[in-house]
């Protein structure tokens, strides 16, 4: 055989880079196996799931065309639908959730990490995990019940003196000059949606960032400490630098986990089928919320109505979820601590 | 009644004979050999939740007594007709029937085999909450063109001229009024809105094309529009527990009369045609339904529905006119997973609502069905299935309104409406619904269930717009017999608002606030940048803090840990070496 021109030879033996075998032996080749098709499976469902509403929610979207995402009426069976109402509907409950979970989640996971007291720590640990376990119809009824009465004065005082300066507190039809002016118009709203949504999603926010922080390496804490910083010093020095991806991770799962919320909105929630961006004024809606509302009654184009709101959320949420994820993931490599 | 459990061995019997014939050659008697369910299975149902609390008693109840299990999933009339037809469910319960007429979306009728049976009468009432003067309205009357128009949003605040012409004894504030409507597919709305385009269709009309509606036909979704004051609930448990909320003054809604019982809410008396005001109790729903059409046709496909249009103007003084009735639909094939099983337990739970659990309904806040629709209802229970229904005909059947001479007896004994009822300047001070509880002597201390609150003279009520309002000013009076009445005299309040020196008071807080967070911080920063400034003078800050840390200490005695014999704070117990 004549070696090839291009690559010195040296007794007979090229210097190209040789070709690296691994013998796979039996326990190694199943435990690939497996692993390997689990995942394959995950994503094969997930595929199919997308598959799934596209298919069922093709008819719904070639009838309506543009006008899906523009329309904000809901009325399959006149072909008035779309899902701008809804849609924005959904992002006001996620954004009003997130923006209560953040701190709540983030000062529990520090507290946790950093500051509770080591034998108190797994009961807390514990404790916010379980809270994620409450299934959502407990904090739904919790929400209606419990919460919607009692939120409704601070809403009437948001709407009272800050809802003149900052748009999204103003709420039409409320005259504080009115003695007498019903409550109501700050009930069922998406304010009080998204705080009941932020305590569902908080859990998995602070134990994310808890694992994260949790991760902050040892060396860099000591190092910190001995340089003289205090404890918060140090926290703020190392603990949060590293842990920001985690933050930020936690949070757009949050935030993907309040987008597909669907009990405990649907409980409170007065249906409007218009763009509410006044989230302290009664009404607003959610995709998964219209679901849950509708399914059951639905007629078959209606379904396929259902369906493609359904694509849509399932799309949205895929990739703020991925985009999690890979946040989550580069900050846990380190790379991002600095 | 027979046991079931002999029941079940009757059905074993009966399916050894049948074995029997096809084992051996000998010829049993001929019968009309039905093949009957052998074992109760469970059955599952779902729909309507204005019959849902009758319903669920008697599902209760015969798990109690006879251990037949049977689900019922309360999610609205258009889901339960929805899934029945998907054969999703065993059974369905809804207050209108498929394709019904004048509807405004198709709902076509099921690809399977299904018939109707009435299961409980009962009155579409009006649950409001309002309050005068920190006393609950008990006795609010409305016409029928006040609640279409309240409903359609006409009337929005609860002292328009039309509501007081009607409560000439009260004296109503400017509270707004807030209609609970359901946000899912209901067959309560479906009654509403059929009565609503029945009576005052220029009304519902306009509303509904104001709503973006292209069909204005009788809707089982309530259409609202978007910024108005409504509010949108699924469920009649939730808009029933959406006005019997404290904040939810002003907010009426309208659910079966057994939801406002259970919440111990008044109901509005609605004003029928003879010109009286009537609340819906199981015997004027008795009297209004003896005036309902009621298709007779055993080969009709709505066979037992009924055309309740003449209700609405049934001269009959103590006629409730949004009085209707619900039905189960049950399946007449084994088709899908229904079994002969199933259709065992189900002919005997309609057996059984349909007799022994009519005695329940007006403690439930229902109306017993009348004999005509019981005797029809045992006919189409028949048709089920692998059913054995033990009541075949109405001798066996223990119902209240059944009389010796077939008329309806509850119907019969129906009491006329008080004179204070009929529609005039005077006006009944008893409560109604679920706080219609006795006038108590010498209790006048709780607002539910001792008589009605009455309202100031009628000419009292002044003018409560801009932006005053009006409570009123209670002060009980004692009446003969010791039932008490609260009159209500207008006061007028100023406005409360947005005053400069709680906007004053408002910045300061939060200037505490502020400053109780931000303060501490920057003193003690100040203060150790002073220490360590002061010896050598006037060398800039930054130089002498060059790692900028807040926390950088005053310089002070090192503390030295000597052992305690040699500090004056030693113990004085303490074992010592040299003592």
């Amino acid at each position: 055989m004549e070696p090839r021109t291009d690559r010195i030879v040296i007794d007979g033996v090229s210097d190209g880079p040789r070709t690296l075998s691994s013998v796979v032996d039996r326990p190694d080749a199943v435990f690939r196996w497996i692993a390997r098709s689990g995942g394959t499976i995950v994503v094969t469902v997930m595929t199919l799931v997308g598959l799934f509403l596209l298919i069922r929610g093709f008819e719904a979207i070639q009838f309506a065309g543009p006008a899906f995402v523009i329309e904000q009426a809901w009325d399959p069976n006149s072909g008035k639908f779309g899902i701008a109402a809804v849609f924005l509907g959904t992002v006001f409950i996620a954004l009003t959730a997130i923006f209560f979970a953040l701190p709540l989640s983030f000062g529990t996971a520090l507290y946790i990490s950093e500051y509770a007291p080591q034998r108190l720590k797994p009961f807390l640990i514990t404790t916010v995990d379980l809270m994620a376990a409450i299934p959502s119809i407990v904090y739904g009824l919790w929400g209606f019940f419990f919460l919607s009465p009692l939120i409704l004065p601070l809403s009437q005082w948001l709407a009272t003196y800050i809802g003149p300066w900052f748009p999204p507190f103003a709420v039409a039809g409320f005259d504080p000059n009115d003695p007498l002016a019903t409550p109501t118009i700050f009930s069922a709203s998406t304010f009080i949606a998204g705080i009941v949504v932020a305590l569902m999603v908080a859990p998995i926010t602070s134990s994310i960032m808890r694992e994260v922080f949790q991760q902050a390496p040892l060396g860099e804490r000591e190092g910190a400490l001995a340089l003289g910083a205090t404890k918060w010093g140090m926290i703020t020095s190392v603990v949060i630098p590293y842990g920001r991806g985690g933050i930020i991770g936690g949070t757009m799962l949050g935030l993907g986990r309040s987008l597909g919320e669907t009990i405990a909105v649907f409980l409170i929630i007065s249906p409007v089928f218009v763009i509410q961006p006044q989230i302290l004024e009664k009404g607003g809606n959610s995709i998964s919320a219209l679901i849950a509302l509708r399914y059951n009654e639905a007629s078959a184009f209606e379904i396929s109505a259902l369906m493609a709101a359904g694509l849509a959320l399932f799309i949205v949420t895929l990739i703020i979820n991925f985009g999690a994820s890979t946040i989550v993931a580069r900050s846990r490599s380190g790379s991002v601590g600095d | 009644m027979t046991n079931p459990g002999m029941r079940g061995v009757r059905a074993a019997i009966a399916l050894a004979l049948v074995a029997s014939v096809g084992l051996g050659p000998a010829v049993a008697q001929a019968s009309p050999a039905r093949a009957v369910g052998i074992v109760y299975q469970p059955i599952e149902g779902a729909g309507s939740t204005w019959s849902a609390n009758a319903l669920q008693q008697w599902v209760r109840n015969v798990f109690d007594n006879y251990r037949w299990k049977i689900s019922y999933n309360d999610q609205g009339s258009s889901a339960g007709r929805q899934l029945f037809a998907q054969g999703t469910t065993d059974f369905g319960v809804s207050e209108i029937p498929y394709a019904l007429a004048n509807s405004d979306s198709p709902d076509p009728r099921p690809a399977r085999q299904f018939a109707y049976i009435p299961i409980v009468a009962g009155g579409t009432a009006f649950m409001y909450n309002l309050v005068i003067g920190g006393q609950r309205v008990t006795n609010l009357r409305l016409s029928g063109e006040t609640v279409a128009k309240i409903f359609t949003g006409v009337i929005t605040k609860w002292n328009d001229p039309a509501i007081a012409a009607d409560n000439p004894k009260l004296a109503l504030p400017a509270t707004t009024i807030v209609p609970v409507v359901r946000s899912d597919g209901s067959g309560t709305t479906a009654q509403l809105t059929a009565w609503m385009r029945a009576q005052h269709p220029a009304i519902w009309n306009a509303y509904c094309a104001k709503a973006g509606r292209s069909n204005c036909g009788i809707t089982s979704n309530y259409p609202v529009i978007p910024g108005s004051a409504f509010l949108a609930q699924q469920g009649s448990n939730q808009v029933a527990s959406t006005v019997a909320k404290n904040s939810s003054v002003g907010a009426i809604t309208y659910v079966e009369a057994s939801y406002a019982i259970n919440a111990r809410f008044p109901v509005a008396k609605l004003l029928n045609a003879a010109g009286f005001y009537t609340e819906p109790t199981a015997s004027n729903v008795a009297v209004s339904l003896l005036s309902a059409v009621i298709n007779n046709d055993p080969n009709s496909q709505e066979y037992l529905t009924a055309n309740l249009s003449p209700v609405y103007n049934s001269k009959d003084p103590r006629v409730y006119p949004l009085s209707s009735y619900s039905y189960i639909i049950v399946p007449t094939a084994i088709e899908g997973n229904f079994t002969l099983d199933k259709g065992l337990t189900l002919a005997d739970f309609v057996s059984y609502f349909l007799c022994e659990g009519q005695q329940q309904a007006e403690v439930l806040g229902y109306s017993p069905l009348p004999i005509n629709l019981v005797q029809g209802g045992l006919e189409q229970a028949q048709l089920i299935p692998g059913g054995d229904p033990q009541n075949k005909n109405v001798s066996t059947c223990n119902n209240p309104t059944f009389s010796p001479d077939g008329t309806n007896k509850l119907a019969n004994e129906a009491p006329q409406p008080q004179a204070c009822d009929k529609k005039g300047p005077d006006q009944c001070l008893t409560g109604t619904g679920g706080a219609s509880g006795t006038p108590t002597v010498g209790s006048g201390t709780t607002n539910l269930g001792t008589g009605g609150t009455g309202g100031g003279e009628s000419g009292e009520d002044g003018d409560n717009s801009d932006g005053l309002g009006s409570v009123g000013d209670g002060e009980t009076v004692g009446l003969g017999g010791g039932s008490k009445i609260v009159t209500g005299t207008p006061l007028t309040l100023d406005s409360r608002g947005i005053e400069p020196h709680v906007l004053v008071l408002m910045i300061l807080a939060t200037l505490v606030a502020l400053s109780a967070v931000l303060l501490p911080p920057i003193i003690a920063r100040r203060r150790a940048a002073l220490a360590l400034a002061a010896p050598v003078g006037s060398i800039p800050r930054a130089a002498t803090q060059p790692r900028g840390s807040p926390y950088t200490r005053r310089p002070s005695m090192p503390k030295i840990h000597l052992p305690a014999r040699f500090t004056k704070f030693g113990r004085a117990t303490a074992p010592g070496e040299d003592s």
